[in-house]
């Protein structure tokens, strides 16, 4: 079945290392079509008849694509729509677009395991036929070309004897000529769009390079053209003249960011350098937009500039001229002038798509019209469209495509239309998109790796868990939350001690490493909670049935059993996978009032009881050691439930329940942590706050000196002391103040691999606890996901694999977690504010 | 996930190979005339050549000769040139001490040991390149030059190793996979009867894959024993062949 | 032992070590087969024969290998061997084969005195019974030492087959303790074995 022949085929990396790797070549790779006689598959892919769904005209016969690379990294948009079927991805192409563009690949796997789009992945580098070598001296951009015609050629050859047709849509001019040259049938993007009849605004979404691309080639000239525009942007250097530049010391690599204040300025965070550097103009800040990486050659101090202090903002009036405003004709530093330079090329690009509004075009009934972006530091983008009478006065999305030299603003293409400004789902979108959240509905690949409904406990299951259904556990939760993923029992043994057992939903048992669905919640990192509006890690199945540990209903669990003295102290501590039946959902106040209501004495009740006493005993030892009690103003909604529309705004009161939960799950996150790390020394996922600089508190020392109070900040337990005798009575809300303040001043918490620190560093000082990590609540975290994971390897509960032991791979996992970690902070609280604001607005008297 | 896709969701490695595919072996007998028997054996770019000596008088303060059966010496070691960095590899470092150890173990359960009392077989196994599967590569080597040598063995002994990723069982794990740090098992075994002669791994796997990849393994160790056997056959026969000539 | 061996059939067939070659009821195992669980199976890789010595016994079956056979002494063999040194108690000499094979590697072996011969044991030299050079048939005594094995030669048939004279030429017996030079006529003494044919079959 196997005949190979071995090929040797020779990589550099770094110095002079010489790889010799094997590349095996195949014969029985097939073409995947149903149309195909030749090959033997049992699932073709392609359609028998490919008849598209939409009549094109310039290939009226049934016919199958091949995508060149720039067509898939840069029309994904196109590709998504369903009019895009029948559709033949090289390997060389997949490969390439994705160590070019993780986002773009991501989509595309999406679209292949979609089945009716029917996407079919040729593996061509291993195909006896379609295999090439590297020529001397040709670029890589070259040779995938190259591959991609010698597929393009084998496929014509395979299915001469059918009616079907390959045709290769590509966006390099070059490529195509050279296929047609071939005898191929090749056309742009552009053409073939152009061609589908009906579906004009399909147009739109297409990405502008090409047609840039094909006016500057019509210029060729980099000066002054006749008919052409001004350059108005110096030329970017290559990624190979930066890459020496570099290591000469000549540039350096940094993250541009727009300055908030002044459009024509903007900063440049260079790697090892604690300032930020100064870049005036646009000519010098050349085509960065927020967030790119990229090279910058440093001013010599004589040239270096102040930042202005005018706020200014693009109003775009002249369409053709940088900085007008030449006043940087002064000679010699000006007054506070700061390290200033300029940007000579840009190594990583960050645009994503955005959101905005469009802008009228200047020339009524144009085509041409500027896209403003919700956010501030992104420059206009110039799009062009048809509807403009549709779009105006809605929030559309944007992707950029390019930024020539010749133009003022970026290139883009207009994506999607999210609705009227000002409708509460729209606002929601463009927060989320803002905020960077991923919120799409999960895709068929992910969906699919969800476990079928009914779902039932299994013999198997109940041999490999422990049993503890017969056990009275309960949990206590926010009213209306329907994921529960905390669980709680108290159990007196005979020997006085109690045992204690905080119960997880067990969320690493539905979603096994690697699959499509981890690594979309990995992605996601977090669910996140807008005030009427929750965006799950996890599809609803999970999140909401089949990991909520509802009442009454019997779950999969990982618990974690203390047996404690009556003074809670720990005598031992056990982990294990369960099976359990949560007696009882209550909310905080319920709870509150089982314990307060002495007529009831159930299991439960006593439970509750035990519990509270517990974790009172508990706090105290905590804020014994310094752990600081900070207080921010949190505010909840009461939601109509039919509309979702905030009713009243009230603050959320805070119970001895809620903190009794908390102590349990601080309990047990400290446990695990402890567990896990002794498991997995190098690689553990743990959580830490550092000790925040004490210049951080400045601020909140002088406010207190103001009152009198001298606040101790050079340790927890001195704050946290300091902070409790900070009172005025006669201002009750000083003291909240305080805190709330103090919480300013801290650093953020971080998640983080354990071999990546030294050990003195793993402390959590908020909590005063040398070692912390995040366990109970996998559902709505994904780093608890692979702390369960990494629990469960260290009580053998189930398989390791190799990135739970990479220690660098979990360092990129947690600098993911606290990235979206941070956004969904950002959106649950942007999402408040916007609630607010729509509250007070409405019910101010009209 | 970020890193090398050792499996691509179209079902190919990335040399190319189906899950369950054994590389390229390239094998001969008979390489040297100067010991009593000799073998070559390529597994893909894993080279490994055995050399063997005796049986023969026991040489050497190093072990006593045992009255009832043969002592079987293994020497494991890696050529200089063997891996991506050019390496002065000592003799007897701790891990080709332990490869060597294990070579005996192997061994010793297959030679008809009780058949040359009082003597001792020196078996000789120089990785000359590396890429993964070292030591099953020594222990097919091995075999043949004992083959041979024309020293009596219950069975072949063959070796494959497999890895286990995205729930797939991968046969015969090369140097790239090997190093992804994932599980990877090493299976000895003597192909007619299916008895394992060492079984070993590196990283943790869940008991609840070993079977799959167990059986994985010894699947390859059976292709293995296919390919050395239809060499031997032709090896003897060639022989055979040759001495009818002469 | 090979000289007499009556019906050798050659099976044509190739067979490698494991492989089963029969049932124990119906063959022997011979050299290159071993037994197990009432199977032989094959333990070289060579030709396969069975070779029937006597008629009414099953025949063995073997497994032969193109090359060198391989063996070792063991106790009661009879080997081939040549007198490297002596000394007035013993003669130290290299195992060359064994039974009627040839080892590629020689053994250590060593003939005492008391073990020259069968008779008169108090009054052999070993100087008046082998010299250095001297190839001699001997049967192994035991194990011996860790050094070396012990071997005799106190039987008729056993003693030495080849011995050359100062010229250089090899010596004819002429009694079984005495050789002659054909060509020096020059005599001297030896332990001289009485040649059984089928001892030295394969000595030349």
């Amino acid at each position: 079945m196997l005949t190979s022949r071995s090929f040797v085929k020779k990589t550099r990396k770094g110095g002079v290392m010489k790889v010799v790797r094997e590349h095996y070549l195949r014969d029985d790779i097939w073409c995947g079509s149903a149309a195909c006689t030749k090959c033997p598959i049992d699932k073709p892919v392609l359609e028998k008849e490919p008849v598209p769904e939409v009549e094109n005209t310039l290939c009226s016969y049934p016919h199958y694509l091949l995508l060149d690379t720039n067509v898939v990294l840069h029309q994904v948009d196109i590709l998504e729509d369903k009019a895009i079927k029948n559709v033949i991805l090289l390997q060389t192409v997949q490969k390439e677009v994705k160590h070019r563009s993780l986002p773009s690949y991501k989509r595309i796997r999406d679209l292949i395991a979609n089945e009716t789009k029917r996407f079919y992945v040729f593996t061509n580098e291993h195909h006896r036929d379609t295999y090439i070598e590297i020529e001397p001296k040709e670029s890589p951009n070259d040779f995938n070309d190259r591959a991609i015609r010698k597929s393009l050629a084998w496929y014509d050859e395979h299915f001469k004897d059918t009616p079907i047709k390959i045709v290769l849509l590509t966006n390099d001019i070059d490529n195509r000529e050279k296929a047609r040259n071939e005898g191929r049938v090749a056309y742009t993007v552009n053409e073939y769009v152009k061609a589908m009849e009906g579906r004009p605004e399909l147009m739109d979404r297409l990405a502008q390079i090409e047609t840039k691309e094909r006016e500057r080639k019509a210029n060729d000239s980099d000066i002054t053209a006749p008919g052409g525009r001004n350059v108005l942007y110096p030329e970017h250097l290559s990624s190979y003249e930066i890459n020496a530049g570099i290591k000469q010391g000549r540039y350096k690599k940094g993250t541009f960011k727009a300055s908030r204040e002044n459009f024509r300025e903007g900063y440049v965070s260079v790697q090892g350098m604690e300032k930020m550097v100064f870049i005036k103009g646009l000519a010098n800040q050349n085509r960065a937009v927020q967030g790119d990486i990229v090279a910058v050659e440093m001013f010599a101090e004589s040239q270096w500039t102040a930042p202005s202090t005018v706020i200014a903002e693009d109003k775009g009036s002249k369409e053709d001229v940088l900085d007008e405003d030449t006043d940087n004709s002064h000679i010699g530093p000006k007054k506070g002038a700061v390290p200033t330079c300029r940007i000579v090329g840009i190594i990583q690009r960050n645009w994503r798509p955005f959101c905005g509004v469009i802008m009228p075009a200047a020339v009524k009934g144009g085509t041409k019209h500027l896209f403003m972006a919700a956010e501030r530091l992104i420059p206009k983008i110039r799009i062009e469209t048809q509807q403009y009478e549709t779009l105006a006065g809605n929030r559309i999305i944007v992707s950029i495509d390019s930024w020539p030299r010749d133009s003022r603003y970026p290139l883009g293409h207009f994506v999607r239309n999210l609705g009227a400004i000002g409708d509460k789902d729209t606002e929601n979108e463009v927060l989320l998109l803002e905020h960077d959240v991923p919120h799409l509905p999960f895709s068929e690949a992910v969906l699919s790796f969800l476990p079928k409904l009914p779902w039932t406990i299994t013999k198997e299951d109940e041999t490999v868990r422990e049993d503890l259904r017969h056990v009275d556990i309960c949990s206590v939760d926010p009213p209306g939350c329907t994921d529960i993923d905390d669980a709680l029992h108290y159990k007196p043994l005979e020997n006085g001690n109690a045992e204690v057992g905080v119960h997880i939903a067990d969320v690493s048992h539905f979603i096994k490493p690697g699959n499509a669905l981890d690594t979309e919640a990995c992605s996601r990192g977090t669910t996140v909670y807008l005030v009427d509006r929750r965006i799950d890690m996890v599809p609803d199945l999970l999140s909401s049935n089949l990991c909520s540990l509802r009442g009454g209903v019997e779950r999969f669990a990982f618990s974690t059993l203390w047996e404690m003295t009556p003074e809670a102290e720990i005598v031992n501590v056990r982990f294990t996978k369960s099976i359990i039946k949560s007696r009882a959902a209550y909310t905080y106040e319920q709870a509150q009032n089982k314990i307060d209501d002495k007529s009831q004495n159930d299991a439960l009740a006593i439970g509750l009881r035990g519990l509270l006493k517990m974790a009172k005993i508990l706090k105290q030892k905590r804020t014994d050691n310094g752990a600081l009690t900070l207080a921010s103003s949190e505010i909840r909604f009461s939601m109509d439930s039919e509309t979702h529309d905030p009713i009243e705004v009230e603050r959320k009161v805070m119970r001895e329940t809620n903190s009794m939960v908390e102590e349990f799950m601080l309990l047990a996150n400290v446990s695990v942590a402890q567990r896990i790390r002794q498991e997995f020394p190098q690689s553990a996922c743990l959580r830490r706050h550092p000790v925040p600089p004490l210049s951080n508190f400045e601020p909140i020392i002088k406010v207190a000196l103001t009152r009198g109070f001298e606040l101790q900040v050079d340790s927890g337990k001195a704050l946290a002391d300091s902070l409790d005798k900070a009172n005025i009575p006669s201002i009750p809300f000083f003291n909240q103040l305080l805190r709330m303040m103090t919480t300013r001043c801290m650093t953020q918490a971080l998640y983080f691999s354990s071999g990546m620190l030294p050990e003195d560093e793993y402390l959590h000082f908020g909590l005063a606890s040398p070692i912390y990590t995040h366990f109970t609540s996998p559902i709505r975290r994904y780093s608890d996901v692979i702390v369960h994971r990494m629990l469960a390897v260290a009580i053998s509960a189930d398989a390791c694999f190799p990135e739970l032991l990479d220690k660098a791979k979990i360092q990129e996992i947690c600098d993911n977690l606290n990235y979206r970690h941070r956004m969904a902070q950002y959106a649950g609280r942007a999402s408040v504010d916007l609630h607010t604001q729509v509250g007070m607005y409405s019910s101010l008297p009209v | 996930m970020a890193g090398l896709e050792l499996l691509s969701d179209e079902g190919f490695r990335l040399d190319g190979r189906r899950p369950s595919e054994l590389r390229k072996i390239r094998l001969r007998l008979g390489v040297f005339d100067q010991a009593d028997g000799s073998a070559y054996i390529e597994q893909g770019n894993t080279k490994a050549l055995a050399t063997v000596y005796g049986p023969h008088e026991v040489l050497g303060g190093k072990g006593k000769p045992l009255h009832d059966k043969v002592i079987i010496n293994c020497q494991y070691s890696m050529a200089t040139f063997s891996t991506n960095e050019r390496k002065n590899r000592p003799q007897g470092d701790r891990k080709s001490t332990e490869m060597s150890l294990h070579l005996q173990r192997t061994f010793e359960a297959t030679i008809q040991t009780h058949l040359y009392p009082r003597s001792q077989i020196d078996i000789f196994v120089q990785i000359l390149q590396a890429d993964g599967g070292n030591y099953c590569a020594c222990v097919n080597a091995a075999t043949l030059a004992i083959i041979n040598a024309g020293i009596p063995m219950k069975d072949y002994v063959c070796a494959c190793s497999s890895g286990y990723v995205n729930n797939t069982p991968l046969t015969d794990v090369s140097y790239l996979e090997e190093s992804q740090g994932g599980p990877v098992v090493t299976v000895a075994m003597l192909p007619k009867s299916e008895q394992i002669a060492l079984f070993k791994m590196d990283n943790r796997l869940h008991v609840d894959h070993l079977e799959q990849v167990l059986e994985v393994a010894s699947k390859g160790c059976k292709d293995m024993y296919a390919v050395m056997n239809a060499a031997v056959k032709e090896h003897v026969s060639r022989m055979a062949k040759s001495m009818e000539c002469s | 032992m090979a000289a007499h061996s009556d019906h050798v059939k050659h099976h044509n067939r190739i067979c490698v070590p494991g492989e089963h070659l029969g049932l124990e009821s119906e063959y022997h195992t011979g050299p290159g087969t071993y037994r197990r669980n009432g199977s032989i199976y094959a333990s070289l890789a060579g030709h396969l024969c069975s070779r029937t010595e006597v008629e009414t016994e099953l025949p063995a079956l073997t497994v032969l290998q193109q090359e060198i056979q391989i063996t070792v002494p063991r106790q009661k063999s009879l080997v081939t061997c040549k007198v490297v040194s002596i000394t007035s108690k013993f003669c130290r000499c290299d195992i060359l084969s064994v039974e009627s094979v040839p080892l590629t590697e020689t053994f250590r072996g060593m003939i005492r005195k008391e073990d020259i011969r069968a008779t008169e044991k108090d009054k052999v030299e070993v100087y008046k019974s082998f010299r250095p050079g001297d190839i001699v048939l001997a049967r192994v005594l035991s194990l011996g030492d860790a050094q070396s094995y012990l071997l005799t030669t106190a039987e008729n048939e056993l003693g030495v087959v080849l011995a050359k004279s100062e010229a250089g030429v090899p010596m004819v017996p002429t009694s079984w303790c005495e050789m002659t030079c054909p060509k020096t006529h020059d005599k001297q003494l030896r332990k001289v074995a009485k040649v059984q044919p089928h001892y030295i079959a394969y000595a030349s």
